[in-house]
């Protein structure tokens, strides 16, 4: 199998490594949440809400954390020595990761824009990264061919 | 001929996948789209009514006086702030929203308190945000377009968006700073500067106490000592009181001298 395009491993590597500072700078945001009686003067823009919000966490587990986590996985897997791996696993696991973090943002933007009525830009940065991430692989893997044997 | 075939199955894979990402991209953008038109109406603000205007400016001095600090455990801070004057006279300056639950919790304090120095005209009534905001519709009333008038003490009170969270008043420049200088990281509201010398930030006991009341009730609750609403809201408004007592020099000397009103000052002096 021929190497992905080099540009495309450099972005998505450079790209986890953002989502996943997104995602720490979110889940300490929401270990900190605060309580104090009062409303920031944002408006719909709104993190604390949304961070500590009942959407924040997902079958108990608290989204921020979780993000962390998929970051962590996703930095692994899109580094450029993951990346010169022909291994089958972990070409369709890298694929199923960005497809599973892409439905799971759409899953919170609908939680934002529709239970919550406000939206936490550090979460849209998060949300955006992953649909990137989501692209990219898809094109990288399209890109590569198999080697011809000699 | 092999390079051709792989050469043309890649420009398959290549128009699956771009045919893929536009799919998400609509299904994303009509999340969104949709999601920005949804909107769950706030209450309209409307005039405030007479009778419950007429109970909350003017409970008895006895009320305050038996309740004193009630349930308020914690007073505003003092801060360092350059003295705000208007008209020669002391100036508090409110910044607060009407979706804002905490704002809609502390205004029944701040009116009770105003009332005992000065006279508030075109007061509106409303209620905070619906759902998902946190202590959805809680009764209260607003300051938007109302005007305040006393000997001893100046007013500015501003509610920046209405319960859909359209804006409504401006501050200026220099009463927003204030909140900048002296709030926190989130700029919270609401956001009180007494005089240069008290900033409250938040409100000073949850709305919680008022969930499900209407305005009648509040308003009537504020009369019962032994309520749980005048025991925050009735002692709220002699801390108000107090502190709006050291920049008159005890003038009105009835409410600064009142029994309710000494327990705050009391209080004040101690920490």
């Amino acid at each position: 199998m021929s190497p992905a395009p080099r540009s495309l491993v450099w972005a998505s590597f450079v790209l986890a490594i953002v989502g996943l500072a997104d995602a720490v700078y979110l889940g300490y945001e929401h270990g900190s949440g605060s309580n104090s009686l009062a409303c920031p003067e944002t408006g719909h823009l709104n993190c604390t809400k949304v961070t500590t919000s009942s959407y924040s966490e997902f079958h108990g587990l608290p989204v921020a954390y979780l993000g962390v986590a998929f970051f962590v996985v996703l930095v692994l897997a899109m580094s450029p020595w993951a990346w010169a791996s022909t291994s089958p696993q972990l070409r369709w696991g890298r694929v199923a990761l960005v497809c599973g973090g892409v439905a799971f943002a759409v899953y919170l933007v609908w939680a934002e824009l529709y239970k919550l009525d406000a939206i936490c830009l550090y979460c849209t940065g998060v949300h955006i990264v992953a649909f990137l991430l989501f692209v990219i692989v898809l094109f990288a893997e399209a890109s590569r061919v198999p080697e011809e044997e000699p | 001929m092999k390079r051709e075939q792989a050469r043309r199955q890649r420009r398959g894979r290549l128009m699956i996948v771009g045919g893929v990402v536009v799919v998400v991209v609509l299904v994303v953008a009509a999340v969104v789209v949709a999601g920005l038109n949804h909107k769950t109406k706030g209450a309209t603000t409307t005039t405030a009514s007479d009778a419950v205007l007429g109970q909350v400016t003017s409970v008895p001095a006895a009320t305050y006086d038996t309740v004193g600090l009630g349930s308020i455990k914690d007073l505003p801070p003092t801060i360092n702030g350059d003295p705000l004057t208007a008209d020669g006279k002391p100036r508090i300056v409110y910044i607060g929203a009407e979706y804002c639950p905490f704002c809609a919790a502390e205004r029944w304090s701040l009116v009770a308190a105003l009332a005992r120095f000065g006279t508030f005209s075109g007061l509106g009534q409303t209620e905070s945000a619906p759902e998902p905001e946190v202590y959805p519709n809680t009764s209260t009333l607003s300051f938007h377009g109302a005007t305040y008038t006393s000997d001893y003490v100046s007013f500015s009170g501003y509610e920046i968006q209405d319960t859909n969270h359209n804006t409504l008043d401006t501050p200026p420049a220099d009463d927003l700073a204030l909140l900048k200088d002296y709030g926190d990281k989130n700029q919270s509201i609401p956001f009180l500067d007494l005089f240069g010398r008290y900033v409250v930030q938040g409100s000073s006991y949850s709305p919680e106490i008022l969930e499900g009341m209407s305005h009648t009730e509040i308003a009537k609750a504020m009369q019962d000592p032994s309520s749980t609403v005048a025991k925050n809201v009735d002692a709220m408004a002699n801390v108000f009181s107090a502190i709006i007592c050291q920049s008159t020099d005890g003038q009105p000397s009835d409410v600064c001298s009142s029994a309710g009103v000494q327990a705050a000052t009391d209080k004040l002096s101690a920490s």
